[in-house]
């Protein structure tokens, strides 16, 4: 599983560096073109702000729309980064050493991306404040502990804070790198941001048992987070197909999913925009095509949990959603076809495309199955949420469909631009592969004679 | 614990007021920066006295330094107490402050307590494990001391106080062990 | 025979980093971990050592049968007494027999998972477990006994009444079928079939190597079991792709199985339990208790079986941490079942809460959540406990305790729910409004007579009777699995520390 070579350090801080110290020409082009997508963006959410959720689609039936199905697409991306960082790094599975970094990025910024849907949703973004924190001592009003929609700010600024101080901590060792490679004034920012870091064995130990020690503390955060955030959904029992008990874990499984496609489609773009063929490796791509077949796999089972005990009870109401999400009606939009097509391009496709090796390893048919992977993980979200509300309940006499309108369109299209924007100017200040964890790797490759066979293997500390 | 952590830290931020020499060997490959960690402790000078300086983590024990005991486990546990009884406190509180009855749910409802609670301790404890790595690392380290460059090349650096009188002794060491460069602070 | 390794690094050792060094002489000398963490036994020697080992036995394995023995025959003559004395006509009586079955299922059918999911990730520290965990698929024939009965006392679907109106409960068949027996014991004996599977396709090459050193029954098996077998490669990769395709097909089967059986045997007999996290829940639970079992089969046989040389602390170490995994796992599927339940406040919810939870088996449940979860949990964080072998044992003891105690609670209350009359289980929870009987207060707790703890017993006897069975036929170690673990794990040294190496052929 160690296809690539041993590289001398000098080689590795210049090929990982590339992206700080040479700005390629395409660089600032597509900045700007992003920034200009989220700018409109925010001014949209400007207009929305001063005219009200009036000019969304949402309606009285509908009130969660769009945004919302967009907050839970992000906060699943997020949960690549410790799916993958954390996990690997407790099984210590040699191939994670170049995607850590990049997924655990990913999840700060998707984090960051998803927090602003709830927010702009209110229609009253500065309420949000006193709904869910316990500030407003002068009037003694305090937030509301018995609803989900205070356990997910609790969850998600947790994990925010987790992983940024876990992305922090494992960036001390490359500011160094940086600092002695660096002149002027950025010299003197990752001479303060590397607080001094030297690389004697004490300050090594405690950034591996830091490692380990923080992915273990990490993990249980990042579970928690997408079951609170499914929770918002499960613990209603006024829509139907909505309270069912497994949504955590299948939301869980669900964000990994997603999230880990993202993150493989983000390795093949940074290893095509920096020329890092020789740290983001066929090898590394295909391990996580074939870890990606389990949590598939798995995601699926839960689906078909979800689906069979919806309908299980045999209630009316429940029946009625199911049949709004399964049969061909006579309402206006086809929720039936987008679910075929939805299964079809999160599970069906993308699997097979994973099974044979040889297209595990090629690069074009890996990122077609991971996007087919993140357009069908929207879709889910969104089949999961709308036609609940669409449906007429019990004692409630209204029906009413949900169509999305432009700003909705504009503001989600633009979180992608925002998300991309933010990582290409991380990358352009920090390193996105691990210097060190690249070097270590390096240090640890050996190999042994078996036969006329030489087969690579690892020195491993236990 | 912590206090040692903060004492530790100051220490190493302040200027070393000791009479020591420092003498930093560069060396190219790892094997002769551990021969020469060899001939400094065959010399007589405590492994506390030296450190080696790398790009990257070796395994422990590797290059022959000495072990490097140290209290971190026991952070996440006082950040987790911490965290649990804010947790706590802030849960009770605001609802005994605010009795609003939402949902037939109890004013202090257990489970959803229990929820904000697990967040609180989660973050208590990776934050005070952050804490501690950093006081544990000896950081933030405001005074380099004698460094090299090189070493975040991949180079290895073998950094040594010695009394005045030995410093020759190590420089001579450290050439024979095949350092490429021998720097002092002298 | 066996390396075993020194306790601390220090000077003086070879010079030669990333070096070859024979398989088997080297030891282990950094200092995290004692001398008996990683064992790579000798490759020459391990065959006929086991063999002799195997045809030895031990007086633990002596121990096992006798006492699996007694209480096999006491759950027989437990359940021939309850079939005399009750039969079949009330399925409440049964409740604690389909506990009993499901608890030896749930064993049987998630040990030998773990054999193919520890394959499936490479791991080296699997090989001395893989067999132990296979083995266990000897155990699960008799499944296909003990679910007969099972299915005999599992209510109908659809009932008519005296005024011509059919009355239905509630099913995953979606009254689709009046008994689903036939479907329920066909996908049971394709379970059994396919983990016998495994079994025989990972076992052939063992019985090949060892037929000429084994004497009498054991030689003629192994001789019809592995006549074929020379070790081509050919015949190692059809091996090898077998054993991964069959394991991919068990692990989709048990699930599915847990499946049907939790939710036909459980949540269907509970009126108004719509639960769709109770088959993950279980699937879950299950492959808790499964790597228990494995891990404490390994732990006494290391201990008392003679098998320390083949055997480091290693497996024990990297195993526990995915036990570790499976208890947070648990717990916390538990939890999501309870917090939407609590939170949605509808009565048939609060019902099913103080009956399986709060009220009628409220000390069964944590008790259940105590050796499940409570005490396990402590231990297996303890790095020291995990790093000497002793801890995933000891929370294996435990979690096996609670699984017990997780079937009584979820099927013999299951079973014990509802009244075997036409009011009882034959109404939709959305009847609640007009059948008012669905809310009234939980039954009580159901305890077992005589015969049940017998039964009960025996459930716990019989898997240790087949396994000791299953260990006279077959050795306790995947030979071959761990001849190639020799082949690619060497201590080794670097710079100036001894390090293990792992190589990964692919």
């Amino acid at each position: 599983m160690q296809e690539g070579k041993v590289l001398p350090a000098a080689q590795v801080n210049r090929d990982l560096l590339r992206s700080i110290l040479e700005t390629p020409r395409w660089f600032w082009p597509v900045v700007s073109l992003l920034g200009m997508i989220v700018l409109a963006a925010a001014v949209t959410i400007g207009i929305m702000v001063d005219r009200g959720l009036g000019i969304t689609g949402l309606n009285y039936k509908v009130v969660w729309g769009f945004f919302i199905t967009n907050f839970v697409f992000w906060i699943g991306i997020s949960h690549a980064g410790v799916m993958l960082s954390a996990i690997l790094r407790l099984a210590k599975a040699e191939w994670r050493r170049p995607a850590t970094r990049a997924a655990e990025v990913l999840t700060i910024f998707s984090l960051m991306t998803a927090m602003i849907m709830p927010i702009i949703h209110t229609g009253r973004p500065w309420r949000i404040l006193y709904w869910a924190f316990p500030y407003d001592f002068a009037r003694g009003v305090w937030p509301n502990i018995r609803t989900p929609l205070v356990w997910d700010p609790s969850a998600i600024l947790t994990y925010l804070t987790s992983s940024t101080l876990f992305v922090l901590i494992a960036l001390v060792p490359d500011f160094a790198v940086l600092r002695d490679r660096t002149t002027g004034w950025p010299k003197i920012v990752y001479t303060m941001l590397a607080m001094g870091w030297e690389g004697n064995p004490r300050q090594w130990k405690l950034q591996i048992i830091a490692g380990v020690l923080l992915s273990a503390l990490i993990l249980p955060v990042f579970v928690s987070v997408h079951s609170i955030v499914s929770w918002d959904f499960g613990m209603a029992v006024a829509i139907k197909s909505w309270h069912s008990t497994v949504f955590a874990p299948y939301f869980v499984v669900g964000a990994v999913h997603s999230g880990v496609s993202a993150v493989v489609f983000a390795m093949i773009l940074l290893r095509w925009a920096y020329g890092w063929q020789d740290y983001i490796r066929h090898e590394h791509i295909d391990a996580l095509g074939r870890l990606l077949i389990v949590v598939a796999t798995g995601w699926f089972y839960f689906l078909v949990m979800e689906i069979i005990f919806g309908i299980y009870g045999l209630e009316g109401d429940e029946l009625a959603v199911r049949a709004l999400q399964f049969l061909p009606g006579d309402h206006g939009v086809a929720y039936n076809v987008w679910m075929i097509v939805f299964v079809g391009i999160t599970y069906f496709l993308p699997v097979i495309l994973w099974l044979p090796k040889a297209w595990r390893r090629n690069l074009w048919i890996m990122s077609v199955a991971c996007i087919s992977v993140n357009v069908g993980m929207w879709l889910e979200r969104y089949l999961l949420f709308v036609p609940g509300q669409a449906n007429k309940q019990f004692q409630t006499f209204t029906w009413n469909d949900y169509l999305p309108q432009w700003p909705e369109a504009l503001i989600v299209g633009a979180t992608f631009a925002f998300v991309s924007m933010l990582m290409l100017l991380f990358s352009r200040v920090f390193p996105l592969v691990p210097l060190y964890d690249i070097k270590e790797g390096d240090i640890l490759k050996t190999e042994m004679q078996i036969g006329r066979r030489t087969v690579p293997a690892t020195f491993r500390e236990d | 614990m912590a206090m040692q952590g903060i004492m530790g830290m100051l220490r190493n931020a302040m200027p070393a007021a000791s009479a020591k020499h420092t003498v930093l060997g560069v060396f190219s490959d790892a094997e002769s920066a551990a021969t020469a960690g060899d001939e400094l402790k065959s010399a007589g000078i405590p492994d506390t006295d030296y450190d080696f300086l790398t790009d990257s983590p070796y395994p422990e024990g590797s290059l022959g330094e000495r072990d490097e005991p140290h209290r971190l486990y026991l952070y996440p546990f006082i950040g987790a107490l911490l965290g649990l009884s804010s947790g706590i406190m802030i849960t009770a509180m605001t609802q005994v402050a605010y009795p609003l009855v939402t949902g037939g749910k109890p004013v202090l409802s257990l489970p959803p307590m229990a929820i904000v609670c697990y967040e609180g301790t989660m973050l208590g404890a990776i934050l005070f494990t952050v804490i501690g790595i950093v006081f544990e690392s000896r950081l933030p380290k405001f005074d380099l001391g004698l460094y090299d460059n090189r070493i975040t090349q991949g180079f290895l650096g073998l950094r040594v106080k010695a009394e005045p009188e030995q410093s020759r002794e190590v420089v001579q060491i450290m050439n024979a062990a095949g350092a490429v460069d021998v720097k002092t602070d002298q | 025979m066996a390396s075993e390794a020194h306790a601390q690094p220090g000077p003086g050792h070879d010079h030669d980093a990333h070096g070859v060094a024979s398989p088997g002489h080297d030891s282990h000398e950094h200092g995290h971990f004692g001398p008996e963490m990683w064992v790579i036994p000798e490759r020459s020697e391990l065959v006929s050592g086991v063999v002799q080992r195997q045809q030895e036995g031990s007086s633990l394995l002596r121990w096992v049968f006798i006492v699996g023995g007694i209480l096999t025959i006491l759950g027989i003559v437990g359940f021939v007494l309850k079939l005399v004395t009750v039969g079949f006509s009330d399925h409440n009586d049964w409740g604690f027999y389909v506990a009993a079955f499901a608890f030896v299922f749930t064993l049987s059918a998630s040990a030998p998972l773990a054999a193919c999911a520890f394959r499936f990730t490479k791991s080296h520290w699997r090989r001395p477990l893989t067999r132990i965990a296979e083995v266990f698929s000897v155990v699960s024939i008799v499944n296909i006994l003990l679910f007969i009965p099972a299915l005999i006392a599992l209510p109908e679907i659809g009932v008519m009444t005296e005024s011509g109106e059919e009355m239905v409960r509630r099913s995953i068949w979606f009254q689709e079928l009046s008994n689903p027996s036939g479907w329920l014991m066909a996908s049971m004996i394709g379970l059994v079939f396919c983990s016998l599977s495994i079994l025989w396709l990972s076992a052939m090459p063992d019985m090949a190597q060892s037929r000429s050193m084994m004497t009498g029954f054991r030689a003629s098996l192994y001789a019809r079991l592995a006549g074929g077998w020379y070790g081509t490669k050919r015949q190692w990769q059809i091996q090898k792709g077998g054993l991964a395709i069959l394991g991919g097909l068990y692990f989709m089967l048990v699930v599915f199985v847990q499946f049907l059986i939790v939710s036909d045997f459980a949540m269907a007999m509970i009126p108004g339990w719509k639960d769709s996290i109770l088959p993950p829940f279980y699937t879950v639970i299950s492959f808790q208790g499964g790597l228990a079992a494995i891990l404490l089969t390994a732990y006494a046989l290391r201990r008392w079986g003679g098998y320390r040389e083949y055997m480091g602390q290693a497996p024990f170490w990297a195993a526990s941490k995915v036990l570790l995994g499976l208890t947070l796992l648990h717990t916390y599927h538990l939890f999501a079942f309870f917090i939407t339940y609590w939170y949605g406040r509808l009565e048939v919810e609060q019902a099913i809460l103080n009956y399986l939870m709060f009220k009628s088996y409220i000390g069964i449940f944590w008790a259940q959540l105590f050796f499940t979860f409570f005490i396990p949990f402590p231990i297996l964080v303890s790095n020291h406990a995990r790093r000497e072998g002793w801890g995933a044992p000891l929370a294996a003891v435990f979690i096996l305790i609670g699984l017990m105690l997780f079937h009584i609670r979820i099927f013999a209350a299951a079973f014990a729910a509802a009244p075997a009359d036409l009011h009882g289980l034959y109404y939709l929870p959305s009847d609640a409004f007009s059948f008012p009987a669905l809310l009234l207060p939980p039954p009580g707790a159901t305890f077992p007579d005589l015969w049940d703890i017998f039964m009960l017993l025996g459930g716990v006897g019989i898997v240790l009777f087949l396994l000791r069975v299953a260990l006279m036929v077959l050795p306790p170690l995947c030979l071959w699995e761990m001849k190639e673990g020799s082949m690619y794990q060497r201590v080794d040294t670097l710079i100036r520390g001894r390090y293990l190496v792992l190589a990964k052929p692919e």
